[in-house]
């Protein structure tokens, strides 16, 4: 094969220090931005909903926007993309510091940061470390990068906590915004060669790969499992505290168990990308959603103390975001990685849709019966039916007909 | 069996330390008021 015909690969260390960096400061920078909620709402006057309702856009946008970052990323290069993002996150904390009207800061906090975080998160990365890692190291390498993520949502609370208390909160956001530049140099780190001056000749097209996505069962499959992965995570994230403040809980019960869950997510994606070298995927995605469905059980089942919420937390940490280097790594296992970052953000979209039902659900289910009861259970239902679903997934890489030559 | 590296147990080390040094940060009382008030408002 001629040098021409096979682009150069960028070297497993350079992609996994530029991607890890990348997404630790994505990540990391928005999973802080509760902290912001007083401050912001105090000195401008307006309501938690007015805040609240920014933060549901800037959910939302991310999921929609991620199927178009990763369309551009796999057609020009995540290099473009991530270039694009970071300055786009950069303006948008910018922005969303100086914004006066709640529209302002709805368009700032909600649509920029939701856009920029489209493109410098995981699907567009995962790209990268699909097209340049060996099929022998990429669910690993996927988890490195999951781990940073995970890192960096627990490094960077403490630390933007520290922000605005020194500095104040708008100049805590000018400092993030300076943070968010890094992405920019880092992103030279994952030029691709092959993407360089639109050299690439795509073999199937955006629309056939998506076509061809969306019809076939195993990838139906992962999008339902992920769809229940948004749904759990983000309901026992934002409900936990009302749930332990019924119970008659300390607060600090609530922050302990946050900080388990954080440090143990680590431990987690780390682990659950390792596994998948060894372990087919669907039998890791399974034990996950199995696994987290018990924990809640066991849960609910043993007296609320202190020590059961941190045993919870703990548990309920390693199996956060462990789904994430299992699930896209089966997709690039199924489809190849040619549109690897589009595919990732259309599995992405379904998780955004369970945790906006998570959220929603939540509360709506809160006030019909006056208990998270019944949402518990249908949080453990769902693990048992992604547990299931996912156990028929095909690994194997899709058999495409041979293209007729003209 | 490969042999583990010194180099290999000391990062995974410095790793340990610097996690469980960021979790302490979240152990101190003010931060754990703020984060119990307000950051799973927006998780």
């Amino acid at each position: 094969m001629t040098a021409s015909s096979t682009p150069a690969r960028l070297s497993m260390t350079r992609v996994l220090l530029c991607g890890a960096a990348i997404v630790t400061l994505s990540m990391g920078v928005r999973h802080g931005f509760g902290l912001w909620l007083q401050p912001v709402t105090m000195d401008r006057g307006w309501t938690r909903e007015t805040f609240a309702f920014a933060m549901a856009v800037q959910n939302l946008t991310w999921g929609v926007a991620g199927l178009f970052a990763g369309m551009v990323a796999d057609r020009f290069g995540a290099f473009r993309v991530l270039l694009a993002g970071g300055v786009i996150y950069a303006g948008g904390l910018a922005l969303m510091a100086v914004a006066t009207t709640p529209w302002a800061f709805m368009a700032s906090a909600g649509v920029l940061l939701g856009i920029a975080q489209a493109g410098t998160t995981y699907a567009v990365v995962y790209g990268v470390i699909g097209r340049n890692i060996a099929p022998e190291k990429r669910s690993w390498a996927m988890g490195v990068a999951a781990a940073a993520g995970s890192f960096g949502q627990f490094l960077m609370v403490p630390v933007e906590n520290g922000l605005i208390g020194s500095i104040g909160w708008q100049s805590a956001l000018f400092a993030l915004g300076a943070a968010a530049l890094l992405i920019v140099p880092l992103a030279f780190g994952l030029r691709e060669p092959g993407f360089a001056g639109g050299q690439a000749k795509p073999q199937q097209s955006i629309m056939a790969a998506l076509r061809e996505a969306l019809a076939y069962p195993s990838f139906q499959l992962l999008m339902a499992g992920y769809f229940v992965c948004g749904f759990q995570v983000v309901f026992i994230g934002v409900h936990m505290p009302s749930y332990l403040k019924d119970h008659g809980l300390t607060p600090d019960v609530a922050t302990t168990a946050l900080a388990l869950i954080g440090l143990f997510n680590i431990v987690g994606t780390y682990t659950a990308g390792s596994l998948g070298q060894r372990v087919q995927k669907r039998y890791i995605l399974s034990s996950i959603y199995a696994l987290r469905s018990l924990v809640i059980v066991v849960f609910l089942s043993v007296p609320l103390t202190p020590w059961s919420v941190y045993l919870f937390a703990s548990a309920m940490g390693l199996l956060w975001l462990s789904t994430v280097p299992p699930t896209n790594a089966t997709v690039a296992q199924i489809f190849g990685v040619q549109y690897l970052s589009m595919l990732g953000g259309f599995v992405f979209l379904s998780h955004q849709v369970g945790s906006f039902l998570g959220v929603w659900l939540g509360g709506k289910l809160y006030d019909a019966t006056g208990s998270y009861d019944v949402v518990w259970w249908i949080a453990v239902a769902l693990g048992i039916f992604a547990a299931i679903v996912n156990l028929p997934v095909r690994e194997r890489a899709i058999v495409r007909a041979a293209p007729v030559a003209a | 069996m490969k042999p583990v590296s010194a180099f290999r147990v000391a990062l995974w080390l410095v790793a340990l330390v610097l996690l469980l040094a960021v979790f302490a940060l979240y152990l101190q009382p003010d931060l754990a008021m703020t984060l119990a008030n307000q950051l799973w408002n927006c998780f």
